[in-house]
């Protein structure tokens, strides 16, 4: 039997800055129901710049892994119509993006916009609202 | 009997009071003018909640009676969300924390409080929705993008409407700014008026923006073209009614160095006549800072001691979950789906006592759950809008639960 070298090679990862955002059709899913597949469908996406996308080897529709020191989820990418600042990815408020943000702060307030994270290309599937909380 | 009524919108901190309802037989049968989010709160949600302690069903009562128990067995409870309650639950829960000597936060703890306490106190100016309506001619989108966050706040007030000195709106009489790191869809409204800055970069580009202000050539560190800077401060300095209405973005960005808006409207205030308006999000939010500052001279993160309160950041809800609560009281909120899981994950390890009309993310944890009627669909009462003006929301219909008022007030029978 062929030995599949490729699963044995670490795929590239690339440090981003995540931004997150208000969607308002988004909020009304989640509202309507968390674990629900219209949330998670519109809730564990990145959005990323066409370039950077090239230059990272990644492709609409497929999925990433977002890594920081605090939580790691699978995501699917999302091309932007526009160009955006290079080095960033944007993921709409939710508990995916939460799993990424740090519990430490100095006044209180988590830094919930501006998170650093690794992100990779992955095999995974997206993470389920189960599987964020270990419920 | 159908009836059509004017009802008062309780999806988000507008309180749009505008909105048309058709009830039959105690049922909603449809609804005209709301937003997406106001149609989302008036149908509800898709699992309603239940009695529950431990995930068996149980009565009301016992309910009632098992939260009680761990509350008043609880060292250093914490009650926590009240944003989407009336401002009568919200003082309910002022008086729990005070029976209980606990400790008492809101969602605005990691919103807009921050905000909200410097218009309480005075330091920051503020005016009313109306005025921005009747007056406003140039408003900036900081960090914020009602489009989202707020549907109807750009047509109901700020940009689209005639106002009384603004007849000619938005075509001629209003100019909207858009100051965030990417183009949302307000500031795709905003058109060429918006200006595109680097994540963390609010505060230098508002030094910039005083800079220009007072003729002084803005110095960067990021790459932004210096003369856009300048043109959009003659924009400010021509104001006759300038209003900034601050979104997360903004507060986030800024929350190390918040003084530095209070200089900025002071600066702008000496060419024009400029206010400030926090985004807040849910309906009463704004309510529950205000009630508590009456009572308390704090607007939140507050620990009762012998009757007596103290406020200090350990008595936010994220340091209190980190590291100090040994139970939690959820009134109205998803602290699951809201706080970083390396946070809220906590929530597992102590006693959840969860208060909502509805099955949330925080339910999954919840030891005990105990439903009530939705604030502003099946129970009225008063809320403070976003801008700071006190509202009577009235019910739409009767619903099966006692309000979160009447359940907090069971609850203080049971500890008192």
């Amino acid at each position: 039997m062929p030995v599949d070298v490729g699963k044995f090679i670490k795929a590239p990862d690339y440090d981003i800055k995540v931004i997150t955002y208000r969607d308002v059709f988004q909020a009304v899913a989640c509202e309507e129901d968390y674990t629900g597949d219209e949330c998670r469908e519109m809730s564990a996406v990145i959005v990323l710049d066409a370039a950077e996308m090239k230059r990272m080897g990644f492709h609409e529709g497929k999925n990433v892994r977002l890594t920081s020191k605090w939580g790691s989820v699978v995501v699917m990418i999302k091309k932007s119509p526009r160009e955006e600042q290079k080095g960033l990815g944007f993921m709409v408020n939710s508990p995916w993006s939460n799993a990424l943000v740090s519990d430490e702060m100095l006044n209180g307030i988590p830094e919930f916009k501006d998170i650093e994270v690794k992100i990779t290309g992955s095999n995974d599937e997206i993470t389920s609202i189960k599987e964020l909380f270990m419920l | 009997m159908t009836e059509m009524v004017t009802w008062t919108c309780t999806g988000c901190a507008l309180l749009c009071e505008d909105i048309q309802v058709r009830v039959d037989n105690n049922r909603i049968e449809q609804v005209e003018h709301a937003c997406l989010k106001g149609k989302a709160r008036i149908f509800g949600c898709k699992h309603v909640a239940v009695p529950a302690v431990n995930g068996a069903g149980v009565s009301i009562d016992d309910a009632i009676n098992e939260a009680a128990r761990i509350l008043k067995g609880a060292k250093n409870p914490l009650l926590y969300g009240w944003s989407n309650s009336t401002s009568e639950a919200q003082m309910a829960g002022i008086e729990l924390a005070r029976t209980l000597g606990g400790v008492l936060d809101s969602t605005s703890s990691f919103c807009q409080g921050i905000t909200i306490n410097e218009i309480i106190k005075g330091t920051i100016p503020s005016c009313t929705l109306e005025e921005v309506r009747e007056q406003a001619d140039v408003m900036i989108f900081w960090g914020a993008n009602p489009m989202s966050s707020h549907p109807r706040h750009l047509s109901r007030y700020s940009y689209f409407p005639r106002g009384e000195l603004r007849q000619r709106g938005y075509e001629e009489d209003r100019t909207a700014i858009s100051i965030d790191v990417w183009q949302s869809r307000t500031a795709k409204i905003c058109k060429d008026k918006f200006y595109r800055i680097p994540p963390g970069g609010d505060a230098e580009f508002m030094r910039g923006l005083m800079d220009g202000l007072s003729g002084r050539v803005p110095k960067l560190s990021f790459d932004f073209d210096v003369k856009r800077i300048l043109e959009l401060a003659a924009v400010l300095k021509k104001a006759e009614f300038g209003v900034i209405f601050a979104g997360l973005g903004l507060v986030y960005s800024m929350k190390e160095d918040f003084g530095l808006l209070s200089e900025f409207m002071d600066t702008l205030n000496r060419f024009s006549n400029y206010s400030l308006i926090p985004m807040a999000g849910h309906f009463n939010m704004r309510g529950f800072n205000q009630n508590l500052y009456d009572e308390t001279g704090y607007i939140y993160r507050v620990k009762f001691v012998d009757g007596k309160a103290a406020s200090g950041v350990e008595f936010s809800v994220v340091e209190q979950i980190k590291h100090g609560a040994d139970a939690v009281l959820v009134v109205g909120s998803d602290p699951l789906a809201s706080l970083p899981a390396s946070i809220s994950r906590r929530l597992k390890d102590i006693p959840v006592i969860l208060i909502d009309p509805c099955m949330n993310l925080t339910s999954q944890v919840a030891d005990v759950t105990i439903p009530c009627s939705t604030s502003g669909i099946e129970v009225g009462g008063t809320a403070v809008r976003m801008d700071g003006k006190s509202m009577e929301i009235s019910p739409l219909v009767q619903g099966v639960n006692m309000s979160d008022e009447m359940v907090i007030k069971r609850i203080i029978e049971e500890v008192g």
